[in-house]
């Protein structure tokens, strides 16, 4: 039995090892390229370490183009739709966890459903609706547009956290005297403020990656977010590798970073609570 | 509950709290902003997307056809796209599964280091897939990528792979792409399936004089069964979907090779700007995805 346990565990580290490398490669590639000089990038045959090392295409990028205005777009919209629908979920959580209303079950289910709707139904109409209400290529039309991929998922997430408050918490605080609004905000809001907390980053995070939305409601340079930004950069006539890489890098990095601090609440959150972890 | 509490209740005569009803239709009131929000946001201009695919192609007046559907029905790019799709779908969800699966029964086994090794494999997944497309698209650059070049130095190859620009090669290459890309989530969900099963389980089958494989069989794959449905689940909805990292290896080329439902409806919306026939592709898409996510809906809605 010993040995068979240090047989699979050294198959288990071998495995590991594959896992690493492949993982991890693009990554360096990444990093590395925009680390090159632009010839080097170009270099036949290329190179894997940078030769050269220097951060001028991060210095490039920085000073010379619009990504320091992508980063800020991306942040302002993200963060915009996180806590629109963090706010208004949370509400909704509450109810679908506490209340046993009529069409609970039916409401609840669709909003699941609609959290299934490909973005592609919904771009042509937003497109044409924005334009006609004067909301196209402004931050308030994206953060809506947004909203709508995640607030179901806010509501489902939070009401996953709700439901994991005992309810005798809130009765207390009723029959101490607090409205139902008051032991929601009072009592159960602070309690569940981790599962808020996550559910504001994921929300974030889904705002944060996107491309299609950002493609279709804004135009120009001013509105473009950080993934637009970088899209354009490839399409344009000459594509410099290294700044396209260094964008990526520091692209990439808040939503490396802050999904990693959710690791503890990744499978809980995106299965709807069906996978406890 | 505390006594304390409880002996306050006894004082003021009040009923215990479990059996206070709770004023339903006070449910209303908190998720009603959802619900308006919703209705603004989702229902509209999905109202709007059906009407549009019922209209005549560039129209200004609303009349009632159903000619845009005839029309998807003879057109091969359509056809090409769904069958290109069910391939990426299937391809990536599956081999999704099969990587996760075995990474997972890694990280599960008994090993140093296991926070570092569980980190590394999620690493892949937290990048937005826009920017994973970006850069697979500069790794499978035939002259100056690092693919064909370490093929090349592992003897591999002789001659440089178009990996995107060959029609054959282009969706193989962008699955690849994806598997590097979505298998840690689906393997996050079964490392967590995974550290549910009891231990003794394990014990007693070894006890028993169970192998390896027949711990894997009679209790490793029944007590997962569940969670990987909802992991496949869950994918596929989401592979379904995909744009960003699509729109960035390849934009659906070359030709039509890897043209995805989502690229194939972008390009008649904001190419073409054939919005009627684009909403009628749109439409059937999402039937088509609301049909493979009943599963996914069944599964979670069951417990609640």
């Amino acid at each position: 039995m010993k040995r068979r346990r240090y047989a699979s565990s050294a198959t288990a580290y071998g495995l590991l090892l594959i896992v690493v490398v492949y993982n991890v490669v693009p990554f360096l590639w990444m990093v590395f390229t925009a680390m090159k000089t632009e010839k080097e990038a170009y270099a036949i045959p290329p190179t894997f370490f940078p030769e050269d090392l220097t951060f001028e295409a991060f210095e490039q990028l920085l000073r010379w183009t619009n990504f320091p205005r992508y980063f800020l777009n991306s942040t302002i919209i993200s963060l915009g739709t996180a806590l629109l629908s963090t706010l208004i979920g949370a509400l909704a959580g509450y109810g679908f966890s506490r209340f046993s209303f009529r069409g609970r079950v039916t409401l609840i289910g669709l909003i699941l459903a609609s959290q299934m709707l490909p973005g592609v139904l919904l771009v042509g109409p937003y497109f044409k609706l924005l334009v006609q209400i004067g909301l196209y290529n402004t931050y308030i039309g994206l953060i809506l547009a947004f909203t709508s991929i995640t607030l179901p998922f806010s509501v489902w997430m939070l009401k996953g956290f709700v439901d994991t408050v005992p309810e005798e918490l809130d009765d207390q605080a009723m029959v101490d005297g607090c409205t139902p609004f008051g032991a929601y905000w009072r009592i159960v809001l602070p309690v569940i403020m981790p599962g808020m907390v996550a559910t504001i980053i994921f929300a974030f995070l889904l705002a944060w990656g996107d491309l299609l939305w950002v493609l279709v409601l804004t135009s120009g340079d001013d509105m473009a977010t950080v993934t637009v930004g970088l899209t354009r950069l490839v399409t344009q006539f000459r594509t410099i590798w290294p700044q396209l890489m260094a964008g990526s890098t520091i692209g990439a990095l808040p939503s490396i970073i802050l999904y990693l601090l959710l690791q503890n609440y990744l499978v809980r959150g995106l299965t709807a609570g069906a996978v406890k972890q | 509950m505390n006594e304390v509490f409880k002996a306050r209740l006894k004082l003021l005569r009040l009923p215990t709290p479990s059996l206070m009803p709770r004023n339903a239709s006070l449910g209303y009131l908190f998720v009603l902003p959802t619900l308006l929000m919703l209705v603004l946001v989702l229902g509209f201009p999905v109202v709007i997307a059906v009407l549009n695919s019922f209209t005549p192609l560039w129209s200004a007046e609303r009349v009632f056809t159903v000619e845009n559907y005839t029309n998807l029905t003879r057109d091969d790019l359509f056809w090409n796209s769904l069958q290109v799709t069910a391939i990426f779908v299937a391809g990536t969800s599956l081999l999704h599964l099969f990587v996760g699966f075995i990474v997972a029964l890694a990280l599960n086994s008994e090993i140093r280091g296991r926070a570092f090794f569980r980190v590394v494999a999620i690493l892949p997944w937290t990048v937005p897939d826009v920017i994973s497309g970006l850069v697979w698209r500069f790794m499978y650059n035939p002259t100056s990528g690092v693919v064909n070049h370490a093929l090349h130095q592992l003897g591999v190859t002789q001659r440089w792979i178009e990996w995107l620009g060959d029609p054959d090669l282009a969706l193989p290459s962008v699955i690849f792409a994806d598997v590097w890309r979505g298998y840690p989530f689906v393997m996050l969900i079964l490392l967590a399936g995974l550290q549910a099963i009891p231990r003794d389980l394990y014990e007693a089958a070894q006890v028993d004089g169970a192998n390896v494989l027949q711990e894997f069989r009679y209790i490793t794959l029944p007590s997962l069964v569940r969670i990987i449905a909802i992991a496949l689940a869950l994918d596929t909805v989401w592979q379904f979907r995909r744009f960003g990292l699509v729109y960035n290896m390849t934009f659906g080329g070359p030709g039509y090779a890897t043209d995805i439902l989502p690229i194939y409806v972008y390009k008649q919306y904001f190419r073409y700007f054939n919005f009627e026939y684009a909403s009628a592709v749109a439409v059937v898409s999402a039937v088509i995805m609301l049909i493979i996510s009943i599963p996914y809906i069944y599964l979670i809605m069951r417990r609640d």
